[in-house]
């Protein structure tokens, strides 16, 4: 985790949504996921995921239930909603954007 | 060692609301938990370090236990449905008891027996608001808003029937009585007709023998 944090926590919204993309899964799951396509340099403090996913399922673009338990632990899933698919491209566009204008901002002549 | 980072999780939100949506909130950072240090050890990490490990990496949780303490906003709505609930019991007993204290009246200014037949109506009028308050209040307390699905509805399921229970004893001494005075009055046979209340009792504990047994 010594890549900029804070520079990507303004993102979990973005980041969990994305990996819901994919299908149904629990927390655990996602962080592994995240931490994997990091090869290990970042990856979500639970507090941090499960503030998100509270915020999420408030506001419809996620909801949760109660995994089978016949697999051995209980664990509760997430899927993402119509709504949170929207509010992922919606994201995903602000994040494309801003990224254009920052590298403008930030990068100059010399940096090149 | 699920033990211990149970231990730690407790201790950890010790000071959040012991309501159903954080118990949950326990159970799945928990499990996650777990999933972690159960990784770690396959890694081959002693039990020491995966444990280190997996309890750095939930970070900080007072926003969490804040949101948590934030969440009762569904109770308040439920505790003025509790007191508007209340205001209407006390009305309703008020009322009740007015008229069971009136009820002798006619009967002591007309001194015969349509004084007799108002003494019944106002006594049958007190009963009827009575028996009518309890099975039309709900008898819900304030229930954290998510418990597993199934225990809630088996929980009103059978808060449902024991109201039903309750309701339906109440009618029964209701109108037990009311047969009681009746026939008492009507046949003058004072001596005997104390057995009706045994009757009633009969029919009260077989109401409730049918319950327990469909329970």
């Amino acid at each position: 985790m010594s890549i900029a944090s804070d520079l990507i926590r303004g993102h979990t919204d973005t980041i969990i949504l994305a990996q819901l993309q994919n299908g149904d899964s629990y927390g655990y799951e996602i962080n592994k996921a995240i931490r994997d396509k990091t090869e290990n340099r970042y990856e979500l403090k639970e507090a941090t995921l499960y503030s998100a996913f509270k915020r999420l399922e408030e506001v419809g673009c996620i909801s949760a239930y109660w995994g089978d338990e016949r697999s051995g632990a209980r664990r509760r899933y997430y899927t993402i909603t119509p709504l949170g698919r929207q509010t992922y491209e919606r994201l995903l566009v602000d994040w494309e954007s801003a990224k254009h204008l920052i590298d403008k901002l930030i990068v100059t002549e010399e940096s090149k | 060692m699920n033990n211990r980072l149970r231990e730690y999780i407790d201790n950890l939100f010790a000071t959040a609301p012991s309501n159903m949506k954080a118990v949950e909130v326990k159970e799945e950072i928990l499990q996650n938990l777990t999933d972690k240090y159960n990784d770690l050890i396959a890694e081959g990490k002693s039990e020491d370090v995966a444990f280190n490990i997996a309890v750095a990496s939930i970070g900080d949780v007072s926003d969490l236990i804040r949101e948590l303490q934030g969440l009762p906003q569904q109770y308040s709505k439920m505790a003025e449905d509790n007191e508007k609930q209340k205001q209407r019991t006390a009305l309703l007993t008020a009322i009740a008891i007015g008229f069971y204290i009136m009820s002798p009246v006619p009967v002591i200014m007309m001194q015969n027996e349509i004084g007799v037949v108002f003494l019944f109506v106002f006594i049958a009028i007190a009963t009827g608001i009575l028996v009518f308050n309890g099975i039309t209040k709900s008898k819900s307390q304030p229930v954290p808003d998510t418990m597993v699905e199934e225990f809630k509805e088996w929980r009103e399921r059978n808060s449902g029937k024991n109201q039903l229970q309750k309701a339906i004893t109440s009618a029964i001494w209701a109108v037990g009585v009311v047969i009681y005075f009746l026939v008492s009055f009507s046949t003058g046979a004072w001596y005997i007709t104390w057995v009706i209340f045994l009757i009633i009792a009969a029919v009260e504990g077989i109401v409730k023998a049918v319950f327990d047994m469909s329970k």
